[in-house]
């Protein structure tokens, strides 16, 4: 099938320039970075030296959720950046090289196209966000406390509705702009506005998937699901599908020059 | 029967039409060339019967098909400067054309062994394509064009970035194509097309000014050209020329004229007799006109 066979490129050009390597563990150093640091930190900090004879120490440990919220709090911003970094020129890259007029000569349909590309960056970012989590999980059991691995996972699942509009933004304005440099840039203001405009407007936005990790943190210190999350992640993953089908029409109506 | 059919293809850009009202018929079997200055609409035109890019108006019909309006699996494309991914292989890039076209795995390994072969790839096969050289590529550009067997192939200027050993082996392998398919081939190298193809398609200015067949667009000439030198130039040698019956215009650029007559016999008679009968020094008799390069220069500053 036309839609695999595209996957499997991707996934094999992916692995071939060792994305496939070294996201997944740059997403396990910055998830377990913050709980360990804070853990160990008391100790750094005596071994550092400086500080006055009798000095008393006291930094208050943070429980399990709060802990894991540092680690969700780095994916937040340097999980965002590598995510678009590694996916901001795989379309307008093509275009630009003029692989794809290649490719679209043969009777490719865009929407295989599209989907199949977004498809691989999701994967690389399940995969990779999962492992982050289970490696700040394992610390965090080990340092801080017990925190159920069904948690973990729930709210790996809501979180990664999140990053798959981030994708599927960054794969949209793949199909609009040429340049890769100019789509990350544009990708990561998009998230930085939609963020800020939540926070200033968070009591009519209440539903925005910018939300998602403010949920996320009440759900891990109460274990409740609120049908907010439910909301902000449903209305993640319909803008998520509206922007992969604009990519498609726009794509289909661009003009290659 | 044609192969496809062209109707009043028209291509807009910022209201300017790149692609004048062109209609055209391909045959099966014939080599047509492409002819034009840069400029002329010639990618465009090949860009929007390969089908990844809509006309503005106007039909590409193919007999094939009259229903399904992607008709991109029966026509190989290469682009002016093909580019591939540089980490794979040239046998990995065809198997991923193939694919895409529809071929199954068994199919596309024997198709891309034979087409590696067929362009002297089989042993650069397996290194990546970010080693090969500039040759190789247009290669593997045309292999990939046909990997899916197709009815049409489509070549935008697919010898003019190449050196003569690379141009001649393109060349070459057109005329092995022709056997199987019809290609049409852009270019503006009057020689290459008057090479290999039998039919001309001549565009300037989005327009399509002259086709067919290059014999017959060669026997369209009304008038002949013949160009004269001579050692020494002869006194009033304008107007003696002038006063020949058929001689119908001269033209003069550094001591050679260019004298365009209606009747060539006649007029070559009379410039003899003129040579004998004053003691012209002649040292240059040509007959220029009447090449593609003639007919494409008229056409192209009509």
């Amino acid at each position: 099938m036309q839609w695999t066979v595209i996957l499997k490129k991707e996934l094999t050009e992916n692995w071939r320039n060792f994305k496939w390597i070294w996201v997944p563990i740059v997403f396990i150093l910055i998830s377990i970075m913050d709980p360990i640091s804070t853990y160990y930190m008391p100790i750094i900090i005596e071994s550092a030296g400086g500080l006055p004879e009798g000095t008393i120490i006291d930094i208050p440990m943070p429980n399990p959720s709060e802990a894991m919220m540092m680690s969700f709090s780095q994916l937040n911003i340097i999980g965002v950046l590598i995510l678009t970094v590694i996916s901001m020129g795989t379309i307008s890259g093509e275009i630009k090289s003029g692989v794809y007029e290649l490719v679209l000569a043969k009777p490719v349909k865009y929407t295989n196209y599209v989907t199949a590309k977004f498809f691989s960056y999701w994967l690389l970012m399940i995969v990779s966000l999962f492992l982050g989590l289970l490696a700040s999980w394992y610390y965090i059991n080990l340092l801080f406390g017990d925190l159920a691995f069904s948690q973990l996972i729930v709210a790996a699942l809501f979180y990664a509705c999140w990053l798959t509009l981030l994708i599927a933004i960054v794969i949209l304005y793949n199909t609009w702009f040429k340049s890769p440099g100019l789509i990350a840039f544009l990708s990561i203001i998009t998230v930085i506005i939609l963020s800020v405009m939540t926070n200033i407007f968070s009591h009519v936005l209440g539903w925005s998937p910018a939300k998602i990790t403010e949920y996320i943190a009440i759900y891990l210190h109460t274990g409740d699901l609120d049908t907010e999350i439910w909301f902000s992640s449903l209305i993640a993953l319909l803008v998520s599908l509206s922007c992969l089908l604009f990519a498609i029409v726009s794509l289909r109506n661009k003009a290659i020059d | 029967m044609e192969l496809v059919s062209v109707k009043d293809l028209t291509k807009t850009y910022s209201k300017h039409n790149v692609v004048d009202h062109v209609g055209f018929d391909l045959h099966p079997g014939k080599c047509v060339a492409l002819l034009g200055p840069n400029g002329a609409g010639k990618t465009t035109t090949l860009r929007m019967l390969a089908g990844f890019i809509q006309p503005t108006s106007g039909t590409i019909l193919f007999n094939e098909d009259t229903l399904s309006k992607d008709f991109r699996k029966y026509v190989g494309y290469l682009p002016q400067h093909p580019s591939f991914y540089p980490w794979m292989s040239g046998e990995e890039f065809l198997h991923y054309a193939g694919q895409l076209a529809g071929l199954t795995k068994h199919e596309v390994s024997d198709r891309s062994e034979k087409l590696l072969q067929l362009v002297h790839l089989t042993d650069a096969g397996k290194k990546r394509i970010g080693k090969y050289s500039g040759g190789m590529k247009q290669r593997l550009g045309i292999a990939q064009a046909l990997i899916h067997q197709p009815k049409l192939i489509m070549l935008d200027e697919p010898v003019s970035s190449l050196d003569p050993i690379g141009r001649r082996e393109v060349l070459n392998l057109i005329r092995e194509l022709k056997k199987d398919a019809t290609v049409l081939f852009s270019t503006h190298i009057l020689n290459d097309a008057e090479e290999v193809s039998e039919e001309i398609l001549l565009m300037n200015d989005g327009k399509l000014i002259e086709q067919g067949p290059i014999s017959e667009i060669r026997g369209m000439q009304q008038t002949v050209t013949i160009r004269l030198s001579f050692e020494k130039e002869p006194k009033f040698i304008h107007e003696k020329l002038k006063e020949i019956d058929s001689v119908y215009q001269v033209t003069e650029e550094n001591g050679v004229f260019d004298v365009t007559v209606h009747d060539l016999n006649a007029a070559r008679k009379a410039i003899f007799e003129r040579v004998q009968e004053e003691g012209w020094e002649l040292s240059l008799f040509e007959i220029t006109s009447g090449t593609l390069e003639d007919i494409f220069m008229k056409a192209v500053n009509k």
